[in-house]
């Protein structure tokens, strides 16, 4: 029987700063073994841990095409994230997993694809967005709508903009608060209806961020002519153990780490409105 | 492994004289774990001493007749605080159990009932080493409850879980005055009579009626009834209830020792201790019921106002479970109702919803 608990010894390769408060961390399991056996899909999320601290249930953010690594996007946001943000290139972090179901992949092959993310949103979407470009001729359109708080706030800059030079993609921008050379938009990311069609047709929507903007833009999704079973979205739940067992993130008779963090709104709609929270 | 209604050759008793001396032999090769009073006068699970002069001492605090046994034996597979590895700045070592043979005498019928449904919680899904290496090599013997250990709080006969268990054992013992009737549930119980011989002598078949007639009166013995059967429809159903959580999370001071000493309730928090640059990493009980239990790092709390906690407790039982595993959560021990300071228990929830009475 595998303990499930043990984590491995990843090496951190890189750290790229994408706000004031988010890095992503590109990290390599020491032993080649687990390097070599730590298959993982789309959307899937890994128990991330600094031995003496603890353990957080962190996205996958690099996409499973891409071999060899492990990307981590972290917010410094409780004690174990403020920590990782304290180490440097070359200290180790502690990973297990891969844990959670993933996105659907095969099944959205032919069909126009929206990404619609807020803040922090958009790193657990970025593994299957990455491997929707890597295979970009077996999709239709891709639409990312984007917004922020601020323009520091907006993670993968870089990405943003390569992704918009790929054909038949668009990346729209919104934020909060502007400043500086601030050239998209401002407003909430419903606001970016007004600038791009949003069209249901042949077409499927992932939606990640804070639970107020979930609501809206599944309001504005469904306006927009999208069936619940087409708009699909992560549960953000506190975790313990990644693997059903120690019930933080039990929501109706489900468990987001195993039955989730990816569900459909439709999936989302026989959850109890008191444990849903969106 | 556990099979219903097995037959054996010859129906099998002990004499209760012999049960002190059958465990004081069983300590030498089992992990023996049997009801034992306290300094306090409580009564726990607990490991016997292997040998000498311990044991005897021990074996003077057996109580296998007062039935208060405060705790279920869940902790002896999932202990309120596990330790799963130790580890230094670089190399991590791995804590689990090594295999043992158990035996648990004097498992209540509804606290067996639970061992079973935790073992196939910790069994789904991904399996959980730390529990599963724990029930290895176990036997348990239960013994059914001539008068409810909890006379107000026991609810067994509504929930079919007791007096005595129909299934879920290896060994039941019925008590028909000085001996013990053992019904055999497995063939490792099998084994274990033909193992301790000595202490198992053939009955004779008039005390298979005899036993009959203890197990009926035991049933008349509990007194508290409630309709389980109407309350797991009601929970399943659409009636609305909040009014009930909100009346009951009014009261409720939210201490969690409904949960901690709940047979079937497996909540646990990981955590880290370090000293000196050497570290353990641990479970330890947790409660749904608590606010920081959904607290997430950013400060949002899903789950932030009691009377969602109040809700999640008593759906996650007599819904949620059921409809998971078929059958519910609650075994009706009672306990919660016992140790609750302010007097919530389940019978008291499944009353007032079932509208027998207000007031959980």
């Amino acid at each position: 029987m595998k303990n499930e608990y043990l984590p491995y010894k990843a090496i951190i390769k890189s750290i790229q700063k994408e706000s004031f408060d988010t890095n992503t961390y590109k990290v390599v399991f020491s032993d080649e073994k687990i390097r070599n056996s730590f298959d993982y899909k789309q959307g899937q999320f890994a128990e991330v841990s600094i031995l003496g601290i603890g353990e957080a249930p962190i996205s996958i953010t690099s996409s499973p095409t891409r071999k060899g690594y492990l990307e981590f996007t972290i917010r410094g946001a409780g004690c174990l994230t403020k920590k990782i943000h304290q180490l440097n290139v070359g200290d180790s972090l502690y990973v297990r997993g891969p844990y959670g179901n993933a996105f659907p992949y095969e099944e959205i092959k032919g069909k126009n694809i929206y990404f619609i993310a807020g803040g922090i949103g958009l790193p657990p979407l970025r593994s299957l967005i990455n491997i929707i470009m890597d295979n970009r001729e077996e999709f239709g359109n891709v639409k990312i709508l984007y917004g922020a708080k601020t323009p520091d706030e907006l993670c993968f800059k870089q990405e943003l903009e390569m992704w918009k030079k790929i054909p038949n993609t668009e990346v729209w921008l919104t934020v909060d608060k502007s400043y500086g050379d601030w050239k998209h938009n401002v407003g909430v990311v419903t606001e970016l209806w007004k600038k791009t069609d949003v069209c249901s047709k042949n077409a499927v929507a992932f939606v990640c961020g804070p639970p107020i903007m979930i609501k809206f833009v599944v309001m504005k999704l469904i306006e927009s002519g999208f069936k619940n079973k087409d708009i699909i979205m992560t549960l953000e739940r506190y975790m313990k153990c990644g693997i059903g067992k120690c019930g933080h993130c039990n929501v109706g008779e489900k468990f987001v780490c195993v039955d989730g963090p990816v569900f459909t709104y439709e999936e989302i709609g026989k959850i109890p409105a008191k444990e849903r929270a969106i | 492994m556990r099979r219903k209604g097995r037959k054996i050759m010859t129906l099998k008793k002990i004499s209760k004289a012999d049960v002190l001396e059958l465990l004081e032999c069983c300590a030498k090769t089992w992990k023996t774990y049997v009801p034992l009073e306290t300094e306090g006068k409580d009564i726990l699970f607990s490991l016997l001493p292997t040998s000498g002069s311990e044991l005897k001492e021990a074996l003077g605090k057996v109580n296998l007749n007062d039935e208060r046994v405060i705790i279920s034996p869940k902790d002896i597979f999932f202990p309120q605080l596990d330790d799963m590895f130790y580890f230094d700045k670089d190399k991590i070592k791995e804590n689990v159990e090594p295999p043992a043979k158990k035996l648990i005498f004097g498992v209540k019928p509804c606290d067996a009932k639970a061992i079973n449904f935790v073992d196939e919680f910790f069994k789904r899904n991904f399996e959980d080493i730390y529990y599963l290496s724990r029930t290895k090599d176990r036997l348990i013997v239960v013994i059914g409850c001539i008068t409810p250990p909890r006379p107000d709080a026991c609810f067994c006969t509504s929930a079919k879980t007791g007096p005595f268990a129909n299934d879920g054992y290896d060994l039941q013992l019925v008590d028909i005055g000085d001996e013990y009737l053992v019904e055999v549930g497995s063939s490792e119980g099998e084994n274990f009579i033909n193992s301790y011989s000595d202490f198992f002598k053939d009955a004779q078949e008039e005390k298979l009626v005899k036993a009959q007639v203890v197990k009926s009166q035991a049933a008349k013995n509990v007194k508290l009834k409630v309709d389980f059967q109407k309350a797991l429809e009601i929970m399943k159903g659409n009636k609305d209830l909040e009014e009930n959580y909100k009346r009951i999370s009014e009261r409720c001071i939210y201490c969690g020792g409904c949960v901690y000493v709940c047979p079937t309730c497996t909540c646990f928090n990981v955590f880290d201790e370090k000293k000196d640059g050497n570290g353990i990493r641990r479970k330890n009980w947790d409660a749904c019921v608590f606010e920081g239990y959904t607290r997430e790092a950013s400060g949002h709390n899903p789950r932030d106002k009691k009377v969602q906690r109040t809700a999640r407790r008593y759906e996650h039982k007599l819904k949620y479970d059921h409809s998971v595993t078929g059958s519910s959560g609650c075994t009706a021990c009672g306990r919660c109702l016992t140790s609750c300071p302010v007097e919530i228990g389940m019978s008291k929830f499944i009353q007032e919803i079932t509208e027998d009475k207000k007031g959980a």
